[in-house]
């Protein structure tokens, strides 16, 4: 599969959790001043059924749950969209990341 | 001026709203309050966004209720007239 070990387990245990009929793993650790291979901060769109009713507080818990020993270790930063099919479907974009102004870095 | 891009669009989508009255802590410069307001929260990751001290949820969630009107009504219900709402009236004068 596309992507480094920690892009594979996100990609694992969302499938696992949440059944997503879409699922997108994007690493964004080069944007956030990450050397080659760095996996610290990614962004996840997952559009499932399980998120039906549930408010987007409710929604981000259920994936932050999903991956709570990586975001315990080395996961530092997660960007989420957490659609409903039917919303994905009526809207199939996201909005775009924003950009990275350095952090403890500077 | 925050250091961090996602603290930063919660600080712009509030000036958005003419909101400039809020409280911001720099968890860059305490380290306790960076894993307590964690713990506190149960939520992973800074920013945390609070109104009238309910966790409201991370940049995306309080991005998403900018774009859907949802953050309009909550600054509502704390006394807060969005900025936006003015935006609007003087779209439909012209």
């Amino acid at each position: 599969g596309a992507g480094g070990p920690l892009a594979r387990t996100i990609r694992a245990k969302l499938t696992a959790a949440l059944q997503p009929t879409h699922l997108e793993v994007r690493n964004d650790s080069p944007r956030h001043g990450g050397p080659p291979g760095a996996e610290t901060h990614f962004g996840v769109l997952v559009v499932s059924g399980r998120f039906a009713g549930l408010p987007l507080l409710q929604r981000h818990r259920l994936v932050h749950e999903a991956l709570r020993a990586e975001l315990a270790g080395p996961l530092h930063a997660l960007q989420v969209i957490a659609r409903t099919p039917q919303q994905w479907q009526s809207d199939p974009r996201a909005p775009p990341a924003p950009p990275c102004l350095g952090g403890s870095k500077r | 001026q925050p250091l961090c891009g996602f603290s930063n669009a919660v600080v712009q989508i509030l000036r958005l709203h003419g909101v400039e009255d809020y409280r911001a802590h720099d968890v860059l410069q305490d380290p306790d309050l960076r894993q307590g307001i964690k713990n506190y929260s149960n939520w992973p990751t800074i920013p945390q966004v609070y109104l009238n001290g309910e966790f409201v949820g991370g940049c995306d969630i309080l991005l998403q209720m900018h774009q859907n009107g949802d953050l309009v009504e909550e600054l509502k219900k704390l006394g807060i007239r969005s900025a936006l709402l003015d935006a609007e009236k003087d779209q439909e004068k012209k």
